[in-house]
C-alpha cells in the first residue's frame, strides 16, 4: 500500500557509539512537497534525526521508510537511491573545485548523460547565480552562494526529500533570506524538505509544518504557523512573544 | 659558470624525483589523514626489486615497472584496507606513524636479510652516458629518471583532473562526509587513493636505481626530505608538493656548491622550521592543513 508519506521515522531509537541515547523513540513524517521543520533546543537532537535519515547513523531501534519502502539500515550511498539528499551542516561545497564539478558530483550516482544534463538545467534553472557562477571556484563563493550550490548539488539525483540541516548557519540577514527563498523554491518544484534549523522563528515561518524537539523525543508538532503563534512555545523555544499576523 | 648551470640542472633533474615521490606521500595524507613513513621504506624496495630484475634477467630494469607498479598498487589496497582503516580516526594521524614506522623497519629487516646490508648498483649499457648543455653534463640515467617522474606526474594530473575517480579522489581529499552524501564510496576510493600513493613508490623506486648505489637503510636518508617538501608544499596538496619539491631540489643542489652535499641536505629541514614558524598550513597547499 502505498504510503501518503515520503519520508516516515518512527520509534527511532538513536546515539553515538556507547554513550547514552540522543533520539527516545522519535517519530516525524514528512509528506510531498511540504516543508517540515525540526526546531528545538542545543541538543535535543534535530542534526541527529537528519543524520538518521540519510544513513551516515544507524538507529539501534526503529523503522526508516521512503515512500513506503523500509530503508532502515542502509548506508548514504543506498539512501541516495531511495531518494534521500542530505545538505550537512555549515558549509560542504568542495572548495578547490569549480561550481560546474560541484554540481556534477551531485550526479556522481548517474549514468545517464540526457538524464544529468536535464538536471543540470533544472538546477540552473531553480539557482540562477549557479548558472553564472558556474566556472568559478565554489571556495571563492560568499557563504550564501556556496549554500546554494550545496542546495544544487543535492538535487541532481532528483531527490524526493531533501534534508537541510542548519542552513543559515554562519549567514548575514541578507544571505539568509536568499537560502529560504531558495527553499520555498525547492518545496514548490515539488521537492519535500526536512528542515533543522537554530533560527527557530525564521524556520517556522517558511515551514509548512513543524516539530518541536525536545529530549530526543517531539515535543509537539502541527502546522508551523500555528506553532509561530502559541504563546507557550514561543516563550519556551521562540525566544519571547507569539509572532504577530502580517498582512501582505 | 658551467658549475652553476650543471648545479641547476640538477637540481631541476632531482627536484622532478623528489615531486613524483612528495606527491605519493601527500596523497596518503589527503585521503586518510595518514603519515606514510614507509614511503621511502617502499621506494627502496622497488629499487631493489628492479636492481634484482635486471641482475636475474639481463634486462632494463625499467621493465621491472611492469611488475611493480601493479604489486605496489594491489599492496597499497591491501594495506589500507587491512591495516590502516583499523586504526580509530580520532588518532589516525598520529598512529599511522607508529604503524608505518613498523613497516619501514620490516621492509628495512627483510631487504637485509634476503639481500644482505652489500650496497648494490645497476649495471646498465648506457650508465656512463652524458651529454652537454650550455657546458654543463648531463647523465643519461638522471635525464631518464626525471622523464619517469615527469610522465608520472603527468599521468597522475590527468587522472585526477579528467576521470572520474579522479574527481571522487579529491572531492574525498577535500570533504569525505560531503563525498559520502553525494554517493562516493570513501572508503574505496581511499584504497585505491593509497594504491596510487605506493605506485609512485614503485616508479620512483625504478628511476632511483638507475642512477643510484642502494642499501636497505637508504630509506632514512629520503624521507626528511620528503616530508619537510609535503609540509612546506601544504599537507594533501599535490600541486603544493611538486612546486616546492622543484624548488628545494634546486636549493638543495645550488647549496651544494659551497656547503659541500651533507650540509646541502640541511636546507630541506631549514625551510621546513621556516615554513612552521611563518605559514604552517604551507606555502602552497593549505585549507587542508589547517584543518589538522
Amino acid at each position: 500500500m502505498a504510503s501518503e508519506y515520503l519520508l516516515e521515522l518512527e520509534d527511532i531509537e538513536a546515539g553515538y557509539g556507547r554513550a547514552a541515547l540522543v533520539l527516545r523513540g522519535l517519530t516525524v513524517k514528512v509528506p510531498p512537497a511540504t516543508v517540515v521543520c525540526l526546531v528545538g533546543p542545543n541538543g535535543a537532537g534535530k542534526s541527529t534525526v537528519l543524520k538518521v535519515a540519510s544513513g551516515m547513523l544507524t538507529p539501534r531501534s526503529g523503522t526508516i521508510r521512503v515512500a513506503g519502502q523500509d530503508v532502515t539500515g542502509f548506508n548514504p550511498q543506498k539512501m541516495l537511491g531511495a531518494g534521500l539528499s542530505h545538505v550537512l551542516q555549515g558549509h560542504s561545497v568542495f572548495k578547490e573545485m569549480s561550481v560546474e564539478e560541484n554540481v556534477m558530483l551531485g550526479a556522481y550516482s548517474l549514468t545517464d548523460r540526457a538524464e544529468i544534463a536535464e538536471r543540470v538545467d533544472f538546477v540552473k534553472d531553480l539557482f540562477p547565480m549557479v548558472a553564472e557562477r558556474w566556472k568559478a571556484l565554489a571556495g571563492a563563493l560568499s557563504g550564501g552562494q556556496q549554500k546554494q550550490v550545496e542546495f544544487a548539488r543535492s538535487l541532481m539525483v532528483r531527490p524526493q526529500v531533501v534534508l537541510l540541516d542548519e542552513p543559515s548557519m554562519g549567514l548575514d540577514p541578507k544571505a539568509t533570506a536568499i537560502v529560504f527563498e531558495q527553499v520555498v523554491r525547492m518545496r514548490d518544484a515539488g521537492t519535500a524538505v526536512l528542515l533543522v534549523e537554530q533560527n527557530a522563528r525564521r524556520a517556522l515561518e517558511t515551514a509548512d509544518l513543524g516539530c518541536v524537539l525536545d529530549l530526543g523525543r517531539v515535543h509537539i508538532s502541527g502546522p508551523a504557523s500555528e506553532l509561530l503563534a502559541d504563546p507557550q512555545l514561543a516563550e519556551l523555544y521562540l525566544g519571547g512573544r507569539p509572532a504577530t499576523p502580517t498582512t501582505t | 659558470m658551467s658549475l652553476l648551470i650543471q648545479s641547476i640542472v640538477l637540481g631541476l633533474l632531482l627536484g622532478g624525483l623528489y615531486a613524483l615521490l612528495a606527491a605519493g606521500l601527500t596523497l596518503y595524507f589527503g585521503v586518510m589523514r595518514v603519515v606514510m613513513i614507509a614511503h621511502s621504506a617502499f621506494l627502496i624496495l622497488a629499487a631493489y626489486l628492479a636492481w634484482f630484475f635486471s641482475t636475474e634477467t639481463g634486462l632494463d630494469p625499467l621493465l621491472s615497472l611492469l611488475v611493480t607498479v601493479p604489486l605496489f598498487f594491489l599492496i597499497g589496497v591491501g594495506m589500507q584496507r587491512l591495516l590502516i582503516s583499523r586504526l580509530r580516526p580520532a588518532t589516525m594521524t598520529m598512529m599511522s606513524v607508529l604503524l608505518t614506522f613498523a613497516i619501514a623497519l620490516t621492509i628495512e629487516g627483510l631487504l637485509g636479510y634476503v639481500f644482505t646490508g652489500t650496497q648494490r648498483r645497476v649495471r646498465l649499457s648506457y650508465g656512463g652516458g652524458d651529454f652537454e648543455v650550455f657546458g654543463a653534463n648531463i647523465a643519461v640515467v638522471k635525464l631518464i629518471a626525471f622523464g619517469l617522474a615527469a610522465v608520472s606526474l603527468l599521468v597522475l594530473y590527468l587522472v585526477l583532473t579528467r576521470t572520474r575517480f579522479g574527481q571522487a579522489l579529491r572531492a574525498t581529499i577535500q570533504h569525505p562526509e560531503a563525498a559520502r552524501l553525494v554517493g562516493i564510496n570513501t572508503d574505496r576510493i581511499a584504497g585505491y587513493g593509497f594504491g596510487i600513493g605506493l605506485a609512485t613508490a614503485a616508479v620512483g623506486g625504478t628511476a632511483l636505481s638507475l642512477d643510484s648505489t642502494i642499501y636497505p637503510s637508504l630509506h632514512w636518508h629520503w624521507i626528511g626530505p620528503l616530508m619537510a617538501i609535503i609540509v612546506v608544499g601544504g599537507l594533501g596538496s599535490i600541486p603544493g608538493a611538486a612546486i616546492a619539491a622543484m624548488v628545494l631540489g634546486l636549493g638543495q643542489s645550488l647549496l651544494q656548491i659551497p656547503l659541500g652535499t651533507t650540509w646541502a641536505q640541511t636546507f630541506f629541514y631549514l625551510a621546513l622550521f621556516a615554513t612552521l614558524m611563518v605559514r604552517p598550513q604551507g606555502f602552497f597547499g593549505g585549507r587542508l592543513a589547517q584543518r589538522f
